[in-house]
């Protein structure tokens, strides 16, 4: 289909008035030979918009420019449907209302802004989906705890198939461990049944859901909508292909061998949570010494947790849990005697009224720091700093002391049946500029046939979550979900939540890589990396950098791209130092003919240049923001978004200096531990690429403080005249590129 | 028939959530949303804890699923008056109240520019003022202008004649629409508590007792103090300030539950003080720190980075010296085990969530607990998500959120029964 | 206030007290405390107690039985209410310290003035139907000795003589209520009831 491109410029809002649009229409005609260009002082307007469908219609035009406002704005009055190519050029925000009116260098921008587009359109196609073979949608839970099992249920109830692998002889996780549950639902004041063969049996009843038990995953091939995935079975081994993954592994009590300081190993009735469950699942709390039950039972919290030296995080889960657990003492003898010493009592919500309940039974909670726990022939003593006694204090002839013991996700633990080759690998194949790679800790859980490792990144601690506040299910690895405990410290409420929360997204991703779309934080995108594999050199660059672990090697080091892994940031474009990886609406020649575009004035006219490379997840709205606030910033700047700070390839930098540009500022997401970039590390591995620039500004004889990396946040609109303003002042000391006019 | 589409009661981030994660699998969602712009109580949020982060970055992200999305409709401007049927076949009335600005506008601000009216900012709690047609924020999605006619003043139509885009139509009136969908989200989210019934903090009676989300407000760069955070009785800088936990939560008298993000809450926003007042006294008066899980790790930090003092004592009773509008904070400081009366220049009222359903009921068979979150729906294909449910931040609300749209997917689908 | 480290013994805890208390009419609310301290500051006589309820009911806990009883806290107490209004935990504070005034009488702990002056104005009424000031003051300095009295009367002669002047305080003792038979028939049987209730 050939391009047929309309341009339509508005001159409302001001643009009329401030720029010459007449002009502006001769760029687009002149210049750039647009067959159809149009100006309308409405065009938002009914009538404005009628103009353009009905070029759409009967002149066949397809690639539409709309110079006028932001493209954040009447995105849904600006809509030609899908066989329509769109670009907008931000006059107003980036232009007239930053900017003086009526002026030359106002004019000049603009100009450039639609020159950037026009030139756009020549490298632009419109994608064509990847549609992967053999799709599947059948959804992959790995782990038949409650999560899981929850996952699966809510999964299959929306017509889903799904794969539910269990490394047990049966489902059911720490449910079939405990006697009851904390309650799930209003008036929170009683444990609940664990309903386990309730629970089992809707799995069991369900024809869309096929059960493994007593297996484990050998391997996890492929990719999203096509995971091949090797069960074994004992020594049978069988292969689902999947769509997406839920991982639901939980997690373990804290090792209580390593609380010896609170009486564990020291005395046979220092016993953990988990030994109370079982307990009570016997029928009688008893002391395991003698048998005895039980008249006076200690819950010591924060066993381990909120230690710095154990588990530095709360365990979430462990206050509600104890609340518990003192009620099955209060049940089987309402006369007995219950101590919780804790820190903080951390029932949140609505879990208050199970404190109170647990109160209101005559269990005493102690706000203390136990600093002794001692067994003589079975009576055990606590002493303890009572911190609203303000004096130590003791509790003797204690029958059975319970230690609060907290959780560690399953993903936290090595196994040691698996060395530590591949992990060395990553280390050591890693150029040492790069970014460390987040800690991928060898589980032995979903053995993924990734390069850069066969388990979910660790966060922090081993869980495998999602750094994000507002996507709270965003992952490191497109199509597979962690939930529930696996992923942070949760009570069991909150891992039903997440665990139909992670099912939905495993069957958002299965719809959405089906249709050849990207999930977040691209989502509906349908552009993919294509690689020009007769120019690769192998060096690696693409397959460790992709922050989602998308791109595969053989073994002679060739890239094999998997789309539907792929998030469309492009950080393996910008690394590709032979530029082989292109999108087809996003590519290396194409933001460098955007560069181009940009008319750079004589030495002697003293009109710097400065390009800004955005973010435009973030700097981008800034920059738009700046506008609304009509704050004035320099006249000399250029802006290019860009997906994401990592698609910088820095053959645009060379491009832009021997151009004659005279700085280029690049404007990202916050890196670092509190990172803020929505493909993780492409903000960061930006600014590990630009470090190499100075060699090759060196070269060109050019200062490398022309070339400057900063963080902008979205709310940081108010800065952007200042950040722009001292770096073209740098510039402007630093006076004219020498290669203008080569 | 089985109707596919989903209702989206409620534009915050809960709701925004479940519309957005419900139509990326392919189903038509509506949002009805009483503000004139989506976002909800997260656009009045300066940070979010632990990561100390700015909101609009997130919400970037989902206004721009939502415009890359054509399965989502909105309306703003909207209640839900009446819901019939059953699920699978919901008929919803839903009022579209008159925003008196129509889709023309193109946000240019000719209009605020001559209006002469002004009126008290709800946005930022009233501590400034807008126009009477304005914008309600700088980051409001839609970009559109929005009157506030009860502030107008009469018979002026200044805005109208100055729009050159026809957008004023100060004549609009109400309308209802009616709405057949296969299933509801009810996403109304939560209100804070009335810090007024605390009457022994002289919230409302000394203008230096602030709440957390006014505190939010002060904080933010985009809010009516340009982020600088002084006292709203005189504008001065802060050199003592205190922050009182349970404010109205966990209290048989208010709110019977825990709020759950308060604690958290306060110890970000000592981070937000520290880092305008080096030298500034901060005070924490506490029952119980509840920041669960890795949100320990936060807590950690404050007491190492951030130089609190944590008062392990229900604030009792704050006293204001009328003269210079400092205020006492009397309380029992049970680890020193002494009776405190200390004085500060401003205090926080940590006030917990109060469900919106505790003043307005979801128009279904629904039962609520006893401080009106919902309990449990017993309406078929009516889900409830979010703090209408339970008190929760943004990332377990978003999960639970998610959570909803496969509930309610699975009544669209009617296989809830499989 | 008083510190709490008012005996050298080590603390221990022991539940058997804590059950004693519980055991009052209001004494199951006790359970509830969640020791947020806002009785403390609700109290009208906050300066004046030994321990806030709050920490009474932390020394209940601990099992410090002679503490408990020989702090003036419960005796301090003016039933203004305030604590009760505003507990969090809705904890009914002033029916408790009676409860507990109640409680420590019939266990003997009457040392302080005010134990004195609650049996004194009881007796009186038991004996009249209402109360005689002279009536009680007479029973109240015969309990608390005759140095007291003297040190008594000469701190409040101003009190007395105002309310001579306005009739507020008759000289002589006025007669008995009509019906104190009756009366104290119904405070026989309640009292019969409240033993029954108290021993099931």
């Amino acid at each position: 289909m050939s391009k047929k491109i309309g341009v339509y410029i508005c001159s409302g809002c001001g643009i009329g008035d401030a720029l010459d649009v007449s002009a502006l229409s001769k760029v687009a005609t002149k210049e750039y030979k647009a067959p159809v260009c149009k100006t309308d002082a409405f065009l938002c307007g009914k009538d404005g918009v009628d103009i353009i469908k009905k070029d759409v219609a009967e002149e066949g035009v397809n690639y539409v420019v709309i110079a006028g406002c932001s493209g954040r704005v009447n995105y849904d009055v600006f809509d030609f449907g899908p066989s329509v190519v769109l670009e907008r050029v931000n006059l107003r925000e980036r232009v007239v209302w930053t900017q003086e009116p009526d002026d030359e260098d106002t004019q000049a921008m603009a100009e450039d802004y639609m020159r950037i587009t026009l030139a756009k359109l020549k490298n632009l196609e419109a994608p064509v989906p990847f549609i992967g073979e053999e799709v599947s949608k059948r959804i992959m839970v790995v782990g038949g705890g409650l999560a899981g099992m929850t996952s699966a249920t809510e999964a299959a109830a929306a017509g889903y198939e799904v794969v539910l692998v269990e490394k047990e002889e049966s489902l059911g996780g720490w449910l079939k461990k405990s006697y009851k549950i904390a309650p799930l639902s209003p008036p929170y004041t009683n444990p609940e049944e664990t309903d386990l063969a309730g629970r089992i049996k809707k799995i069991e009843d369900n024809p869309n859901i096929k059960v493994y038990t007593l297996a484990s995953i050998e391997q996890t091939a492929g990719s999203p909508g096509m995971f091949d995935v090797t069960i074994k079975q004992g020594d049978a081994a069988a292969t689902e292909r999947v769509g997406a993954i839920v991982l639901a592994a939980g997690a373990v009590p804290y090792d209580p061998g390593k609380l010896e300081h609170l009486g564990f190993g020291a005395s046979p009735n220092v016993i953990t949570q988990a030994q109370l469950e079982e307990l009570a699942q016997k029928g009688c709390i008893a002391r395991p010494s003698d048998g005895k039950a039980v008249q006076k039972v200690a819950f010591i919290q924060c066993a381990g947790s909120r230690d710095q030296e154990h588990l530095s995080y709360c365990s979430a889960a462990c206050c509600v849990e104890s609340i518990k657990q003192s009620l099955y003492v209060k049940e089987q003898n309402p006369e007995a005697a219950v101590y919780v010493f804790y820190k903080d009592i951390r029932s949140s919500g609505q879990y208050e009224h199970f404190y109170k309940k647990a109160q209101s039974e005559g269990v005493i909670f102690i706000k203390a720091d136990v600093t002794g726990v001692s067994d003589d022939g079975g009576n055990i003593t606590i002493e303890a700093d009572d911190l609203l006694m303000g004096s130590p204090t003791m509790a003797d002839e204690i029958d059975l002391v319970v230690l609060a013991n907290g959780m560690v996700p399953a993903t936290a633990f090595e196994d040691p049946a698996l060395g530590g080759e591949a992990q060395a690998e990553v280390a050591a194949g890693s150029d040492q500029a790069a970014p460390a790679p987040a800690p991928i800790i060898k589980s032995n859980i979903l053995n993924l046939q990734y390069r850069q490792g066969p388990e979910l990144p660790s966060l922090k601690y081993g869980f495998p979550d999602s750094h994000f506040i507002c996507f709270p299910y965003e992952t490191r690895r497109t199509g597979i979900y962690a939930a529930g405990s696996v992923r942070r410290p949760m009570d069991m409420a909150q891992a039903v939540e997440d665990a139909t929360g992670a099912a939905l997204k495993a069957i958002q991703c299965v719809e959405m890589s089906a249709r050849g779309m990207a999930v977040h934080p691209r989502s509906g995108d349908l552009s993919y990396p294509e690689f020009q594999m007769n120019r690769c050199t192998q060096c690696k660059r693409c397959t460790e950098e992709c922050p989602f672990g998308a791109i595969n090697e053989d073994e002679k080091s060739n890239p094999l791209p998997n789309p539907t892994r792929c998030r469309r940031c492009g950080t393996c474009m910008g690394a590709c130092p032979e530029r082989i990886i292109s999108f087809k609406n996003y590519s290396v020649p194409m933001v460098g003919n955007m560069l181009k575009a940009i008319e750079v004035p004589e030495e002697d006219e003293e009109k710097p240049r400065v390009l800004i490379f955005a973010c435009e997840n973030d700097a981008i709205p800034a920059l738009d923001m700046a506008g609304i606030n009509r704050l004035a910033y320099s006249k000399w700047i250029r802006i290019i978004p860009v997906r994401c700070l990592g698609s910088l390839n820095l053959i645009w930098v060379n491009d832009a200096m021997s151009k004659g540009i005279d700085g280029v500022l690049l404007m990202g997401c916050k890196h670092g531990d509190d990172y803020q970039c929505h493909f993780m590390k492409g903000s960061e591995l930006a600014g590990i690429r630009l470090s190499k620039v100075s060699e090759t500004l060196d070269r060109m004889g050019l200062e490398s403080d022309r070339v400057y990396m900063t963080e902008v946040s979205i709310m940081d609109y108010d800065k952007i005249p200042k950040i722009v303003g001292d770096f073209v002042d740098k510039i402007e000391k630093f006076g004219p590129n020498p290669m203008k006019g080569f | 028939m089985v109707n596919k589409s989903i209702l989206v009661v409620g534009g915050g981030i809960s709701g925004l959530t479940a519309a957005i994660e419900a139509a990326e699998v392919g189903f038509e969602v509506y949002i009805v949303e009483k503000n004139s712009y989506l976002g909800g109580k997260v656009t009045q949020i300066n940070q979010y804890f632990p990561k100390l982060c700015p909101p609009n970055c997130g919400l970037e992200i989902n206004f721009r699923r939502i415009r890359s999305n054509p399965n989502i409709r909105f309306f703003t401007m909207a209640e839900v008056e009446e819901i019939t049927g059953q699920e699978g076949n919901f008929d919803v009335t839903v009022k579209l109240n008159p925003q008196y600005v129509n889709e023309n506008c193109t946000a240019c601000g000719k209009c605020a520019e001559v209006c002469p009216a002004e009126r008290a900012n709800d946005f930022n709690y009233g501590l400034d003022k807008t126009k009477a047609v304005h914008m309600a924020h700088q980051f409001a999605f839609p970009v559109k202008y929005v009157i506030d006619a009860k502030a107008c003043e009469a018979g002026c139509s200044k805005c109208a004649e100055v729009c050159q885009y026809k957008a004023v139509e100060l004549d609009m009136q109400p309308k209802t629409m009616k709405l057949n969908v296969g299933s509801v989200v009810w996403a109304t989210g939560w209100k804070p508590y009335d810090a007024q019934k605390l009457s022994y903090y002289g919230f409302g009676r000394y203008p230096n007792v602030i709440t957390n989300v006014i505190m939010e407000r002060l904080a933010a760069a985009n809010g009516p103090t340009g982020g600088k955070i002084v006292r709203p009785s005189d504008g001065k800088e802060i050199k003592s300030i205190a922050f009182i936990q349970c404010a109205g939560s966990r209290d048989e008298n208010h709110l019977h539950c825990c709020s759950t993000v308060c604690c958290m809450a306060t110890l970000k926003q000592t981070t937000y003080v520290r880092e305008q007042y080096p030298d500034a006294r901060i005070c924490v008066y506490y029952i119980d720190i509840r920041s669960r899980g890795k949100h320990e790790d936060f807590f950690v930090k404050v007491q190492n980075e951030t130089n609190i003092t944590l008062i392990k004592g229900k604030a009792g009773e704050i006293m204001e010296d009328p003269a210079t509008g400092n205020l006492t904070v009397m309380a029992e400081d049970q680890i020193a085990q002494q009776l405190t009366g200390e004085m500060f220049d401003m205090v926080v009222l940590a006030t917990g969530m109060a469900p919106a359903t505790a003043e307005q009921k979801i128009p279904a068979e629904i039962s609520y607990d006893e401080d009106g979150f919902v309990a449990s729906p017993q309406t078929a294909g009516v889900h409830a998500a979010g703090c209408v449910k339970k008190p929760l931040d943004v990332a377990a609300s978003v999960q639970d959120a998610t959570a909803a749209a496969l509930k309610a997917i699975q009544s669209v689908r009617g296989q809830n029964n499989v | 206030m008083t510190d709490l480290n008012v005996s050298s013994e080590p603390v221990k805890y022991n539940p058997d007290f804590a059950k004693e208390i519980y055991a009052l009419e209001s004494g199951e609310h006790v359970k509830l405390c969640m020791q947020c301290g806002m009785c403390a500051l609700s109290c009208a006589t906050r300066e004046e107690m030994d321990y806030s309820p709050r920490k009474l009911f932390l020394l209940m806990r601990v099992g410090k039985r002679e503490e408990f009883f020989k702090a003036n806290t419960m005796w301090m107490c003016s039933t203004c209410l305030m604590c009760k209004v505003r507990c969090p935990r809705g904890i009914p504070l002033a029916d408790v310290m009676h409860d507990l005034k109640s409680h420590a009488i019939k266990l003997g702990y009457t040392e302080r003035p005010q134990a004195t002056f609650y049996q004194s104005f009881w007796q009186e009424i038991l004996n009249k139907g209402r109360v005689f000031e002279g009536g009680l003051m007479a029973r109240y300095y015969l309990k608390r000795g005759w140095s007291e009295m003297t040190k008594g009367l000469f701190e409040m002669r101003d009190l007395g003589m105002t309310m001579l002047k306005h009739n507020r305080m008759p000289l002589k003792s006025p007669k008995s209520i009509k019906g104190l038979k009756s009366m104290k028939q119904i405070i026989e049987r309640a009292q019969a009831q409240m033993h029954r209730e108290e021993g099931r």
